[in-house]
């Protein structure tokens, strides 16, 4: 029997994570003191999963790791069976095989990124652990942490508050347009304190850029929850793509929570894949638009085994003529659930919104869920919705079999061809891998 | 090559071929004409191996192999092909990346060495390299269809060609490049098993050559050589019918 662990003992936990983490980032005293005040807001604010009852989180939090993850991994060897035998079925090259494990990296919680980047920081990117922004920026970290999000609003948002650390400060100066994308991802070694990353992005005006984020591979983590934090600012004309790579191994459940104010005329191109989506899934981004602005939201859905994924999307167009599209393209497998529910609130004149949501269902035992949410203040916005739930014909799976392919080669092809669409904003060397792992997760060898 | 013995068919439960048998040998060229629902379609599906005809009686040889239990792919494999009636719109899947696929997987060609090949066959055929980078069959027109089956053909190369009514919903220039592509392919070997409503494919085929066969309600009625499909064309299907009723 595990033994019971009750709010306060979980408070005191916390406490402690919280003066650990202190010392260790040789914090100021403002952040400390964010830290505490969330962890008063943590006892009374309200848990409103779907999937996680406070006595699991309170478990979570006084045991955060994962059994028979190897405590010390010096080399590939030391990998559990399982994701060795993955990463050599995707094929993934030792080199990068070692930075998904962490090996390659001195520090615990640090970002990896290339000579490249550096050249790129005398013109005005900035790129760094956010601990490290808070000591060397703090004014521009105090007006852009947590100003989209409340500790209060729930236990989750109070905890992470409490206990993030990790995860990157982005911040791109005015008029500054980066013709590459930036690939970052967090490398996690000392789980308990990695479980919580909090990622600031401003883009000042008429910026442009694309941040890619995570990995195709499997992220080898030794915790249950994962709780990262995403504050986007855009100003006036900033474009900003955020493609956000996931494939967590079965025994995580992730809360990814992302918010973007979006400026005038700006763009932001939120596009998420979720190749593995660990064992649950639930997310609702919410999007701010102003005049002009142009919001995107693409999610990308590989369901599998018994996983349960909530993707949901708000967005307020809140400025004149704003836009915004959710779409959603999702293929549900074995017994998993999908369900996605995306919002546009149309607040001001002329505003435009769209959501869609097609799903292809691959087993009876699977379940997908579509609610989508129109919300007009104002009798000039123009919204609307589409959604299509199906399987794949058997004319076009008999078409393909038909010229030699046998059926699960021909089922990929049908697969891949549906996602797509979604996929076109991604680098090749990323697409390569995306495929593979759909072909692998189609014929259940995931 | 072919011997279709005693087939019965069902669709659904439905009889539809009650007994069929009909003999190609390699490099031989068939037409089957025969009215709108006498089993001609549900022939060339079942000797595809659609899983929606289930064999109720008969087998189906190929090369002396009984294939009746085979799947689709597995026939396709051995030499099959069918050129669709109707083929299907598959959202998704680029033609080049499928013939690709199509061409490494059974062919053993190399990848850059099949889109050559694809790109050059295709254009014999009108369509033009970014042709290929649309989705199969979606937003086609009729003769855009039918002539990306016979792109297959020509491609895939196989022992047997099914042509399911490859004159059907076709402008008349799509109609004359389509049958002299027919015509090519037999000419290097590949036995045809055309299966058509009209004569009209017929008239760049040379007739002496030709075996035909008159379908009706599930069975074959009358065989005969390529006259006989100048007088369906000249007198329709109930004189003959008659005859052999009567």
């Amino acid at each position: 029997m595990t033994e019971t662990i009750t709010l306060s003992d979980a408070k005191v936990i916390i406490e402690n994570q919280i003066e650990e983490l202190a010392r260790r980032n040789r914090e100021p005293e403002w952040m400390t003191r964010i830290r505490y005040k969330a962890l008063e807001a943590f006892e009374k604010a309200p848990l409103n999963d779907l999937v996680i009852s406070e006595e699991e989180l309170l478990h979570f939090i006084a045991k955060p790791e994962i059994e028979g993850i190897p405590e010390n991994i010096e080399s590939l060897d030391d990998l559990p069976p399982e994701m060795k035998a993955l990463l050599d079925r995707l094929g993934i090259n030792e080199v990068e095989q070692k930075y998904i494990a962490g090996l390659a990296v001195q520090t615990d919680t640090g970002v990896i990124y290339n000579e490249f980047l550096k050249e790129w920081e005398k013109k005005g990117l900035m790129v760094l652990p956010t601990e490290e922004a808070v000591r060397k920026y703090p004014d521009i970290v105090k007006q852009h942490f947590l100003k989209l999000f409340r500790a209060d609003e729930n236990k989750l948002t109070a905890y992470h508050t409490a206990v993030w650390n990790g995860g990157i400060f982005l911040y791109v100066k005015e008029g500054l347009k980066v013709p590459f994308p930036l690939h970052l991802f967090f490398l996690i070694q000392e789980s308990a304190l990695a479980q919580a990353p909090h990622i600031i992005m401003i883009a000042e005006k008429n910026t442009e850029f694309h941040l890619i984020e995570g990995c195709t591979a499997p992220i080898l983590v030794k915790h249950s929850l994962h709780l990262d934090m995403t504050e986007a600012y855009l100003h006036d004309g900033a474009k900003v793509q955020l493609t956000v790579l996931q494939n967590w191994p079965e025994y995580v459940h992730t809360r990814p929570m992302t918010r973007a104010k979006i400026g005038k005329g700006a763009r932001f191109i939120n596009t998420t894949v979720g190749l593995g989506t660990g064992r649950s899934n639930i997310a609702n981004p919410k999007y701010w638009v102003d005049e002009n602005g142009y919001v995107e939201l693409n999610g990308i859905i590989l369901g599998q085994k018994d996983w349960f994924v909530d993707l949901g999307g708000e967005m307020y167009l809140q400025g004149e003529r704003a836009a915004g599209i959710n779409a959603s393209k999702a293929v549900i497998m074995d017994e998993s659930t999908v369900i996605t529910r995306g919002v546009i609130r149309a607040e001001a004149p002329k505003t435009k919104g769209h959501i869609s949501c097609d799903a292809l269902l691959m087993s009876d035992r699977a379940v997908m869920e579509t609610y989508p949410g129109l919300v007009s203040k104002v009798d000039d916005a123009e919204l609307s919705h589409e959604a299509a739930i199906g399987k794949i014909r058997d004319e076009e799976l008999f078409y393909l079999m038909s010229r030699g392919l046998d059926e699960e080669k021909a089922t990929q092809l049908i697969v891949k061809g549906f996602l797509e669409p979604m996929l076109r904003d991604i680098p090749m060397e990323f697409l390569v891998e995306i495929r593979k792992i759909i072909e692998l997760a189609v014929s259940g060898g995931m | 090559m072919l011997k279709v013995e005693n087939l019965h068919v069902s669709v659904e439960g439905k009889p539809i071929l009650k007994g069929l048998t009909l003999a190609v040998n390699s490099g031989e060229f068939h037409v089957i004409m025969g009215p709108n629902g006498s089993g001609k379609s549900t022939l060339a599906l079942t000797i595809a191996g659609h899983p929606k005809y289930s064999v109720e009686g008969g087998r189906i040889l190929f090369d002396d192999e009984d294939i009746t239990a085979l799947g689709p792919h597995e026939r396709a494999r051995r030499g099959i092909m069918l050129a669709f009636q109707h083929p299907p719109e598959v959202e998704g899947v680029r033609i080049i990346e499928f013939l690709q696929q199509v061409l490494v997987e059974t062919k053993g060609v190399d990848p850059v060495e099949a889109y050559d090949m694809i790109i050059k066959k295709a254009e014999e055929l009108w369509f033009k390299e970014e042709d290929l980078h649309r989705h199969l069959n979606v937003g086609f027109s009729g003769g855009e269809r039918k002539r990306l089956e016979i792109l297959q053909a020509l491609l895939i190369e196989p022992k047997l060609l099914i042509l399911d009514e490859p004159d059907s919903g076709v402008d008349v220039d799509s109609l004359s490049v389509i049958s002299r592509k027919i015509e090519e392919l037999h000419q290097r070997g590949t036995a045809v098993l055309l299966i058509t409503h009209y004569g009209r494919i017929l008239g760049h085929l040379d007739r002496e050559k030709l075996r035909a066969h008159v379908m009706k309600d599930g069975r074959i009625v009358k065989t005969g050589s390529g006259e006989l499909v100048d007088r369906i064309e000249n007198e329709g299907f109930g004189r003959i019918f008659e005859e052999v009723e009567g």
